[in-house]
């Protein structure tokens, strides 16, 4: 768990997944709260609780736990699209205690990489060709369902593309309409405003 | 997903598998950066590790944004600003904590999506090499091969779903403006042109009798 970033006691920070459907989608995270004693994180810090949301493109969540302060989550995508993972502490302190941060190690792994190490360390020959075998399967599958992500996306796109070229036809044909109708009006109105007036 | 328990007497051996594993490490992140906003990450690396930064910009305002990397003394590495997509490689000259940094601060209102990868040393070799007898067979340089192709596979898609994303957000953008726009501005041509009339049949309606006659 190697890379790591800074936020408030009580802020939620959320990262984005962009993933095809049937996904699994795994985390691993570890928290540390500073201390102004020590003027250093700690290494770990008792009742200290990480909730972890989970947030499908739909909009509905598909996973809300609270977690210790370090832990392994993961959630399989049931749509294809924009999956929102959002932590925020369990932390109760409100965040007036100055410099009060919390480190979060993070550690997002999408798809295939799903190496089983101790598989790997047999030491039968077919077997070791047999695991980067399946793993390479895996990768393959992984790169299909993209693709399948890929054309769905391509389809949306296109559908949008298309909808603002008929919004732009649509709305100039409009506005000249109401142009030349309001123009005859304009002069209609003027014309008997005149004569009523005996100006004209 | 099945449990990964019960290792027993693997242990050592995934230990040191893990920790040759961990000189390779690729962390890539999408983050939504609020307006005026500062988001920093941290990675500690060893010397001599060759590693690699690569951002794009998703969504948002003119697609740009700061990003900057030190090293741990404080020493700048790396600095562009306004940045739509970049890609730095760099050798660590030291142990520590490498920071980067990608900023917002100078948009006002407009969001942005950052997508970043960052990869840490090579990764490890398909097969090592420090039980070897033999040179590798067949079968497993075909298997290092493919893995390597479909690697490079995964990462041209990954890059191809972002630029979609990018385009695709530029549409709906579009799409929007064009809308809203095409709206407001019917509005403004029918009360402009109603209110132009009356305005024009106000001048003529006080109650003094003139004799001018208006324009021939």
């Amino acid at each position: 768990l190697a890379l790591y970033f800074h936020i408030g006691e009580r802020e939620e920070k959320c990262i984005i997944e962009d993933t095809p459907s049937d996904t699994l989608v795994v985390g691993n995270y570890k928290v540390q709260r500073w201390d102004i004693h020590k003027h250093d994180f700690l290494e770990s810090a008792p009742g200290l609780g990480m909730f972890v949301t989970v947030t499908s493109p739909s909009g509905e969540v598909i996973l809300s736990k609270l977690y210790g302060p370090q832990g392994t989550f993961s959630f399989t995508s049931y749509l294809s699209g924009e999956h929102i993972i959002c932590f925020q502490s369990n932390s109760t302190r409100f965040a007036v205690i100055a410099g009060s941060r919390l480190r979060i190690h993070l550690d997002i792994r999408v798809g295939e990489h799903f190496l089983d190490e101790s598989a790997v360390q047999a030491k039968d020959k077919v077997n070791e060709v047999h695991v980067r075998l399946q793993h390479l399967i895996e990768q393959i599958h992984h790169v299909t369902k993209e693709q399948d992500y890929e054309r769905e996306r391509e389809e949306k796109f296109r559908k949008t593309s298309e909808e603002t070229n008929s919004n732009i036809l649509w709305w100039a044909i409009v506005q000249t309409l109401i142009l030349i109708s309001v123009g005859i009006w304009q002069i209609k109105s003027l014309r008997d405003f005149f004569i009523s007036k005996k100006l004209v | 997903m099945p449990p990964r328990g019960s290792r027993g007497p693997l242990r050592p051996l995934l230990l040191a598998w893990a920790l040759v594993a961990c000189v390779a490490r690729a962390s890539e992140i999408t983050f939504e950066l609020p307006d005026n906003a500062k988001q920093c990450f941290y990675e500690e690396i060893a010397q001599g590790t060759k590693c690699t930064l690569e951002f794009q910009v998703i969504t948002g305002g003119h697609y740009d944004v700061d990003c900057r990397l030190e090293d741990p003394d404080g020493v700048v590495l790396y600095k562009e600003m306004k940045k739509q997509y970049d890609s730095f490689t760099f050798t660590a000259s030291r142990n520590g904590t490498y920071k980067f940094c990608f900023s917002n601060e100078f948009s006002t209102f407009t969001h942005k999506t950052v997508y970043f990868d960052f990869q840490v040393g090579e990764d490890p070799p398909l097969f090592p090499s420090e039980n070897r007898v033999t040179a590798l067979t067949q079968m497993e340089s075909a298997c290092v091969s493919i893995h390597e192709a479909l690697k490079s596979v995964i990462d041209y898609q990954t890059h191809f779903r972002l630029r979609e994303a990018q385009g695709r957000s530029r549409a709906e953008d579009l799409n929007t403006r064009v809308a809203y726009w095409s709206i407001g501005e019917a509005i403004i041509l029918l009360v402009v042109s109603i209110g132009q009339v009356f305005l024009l049949k106000s001048f003529f309606s006080d109650k003094r009798t003139t004799t001018t006659r208006v324009g021939s």
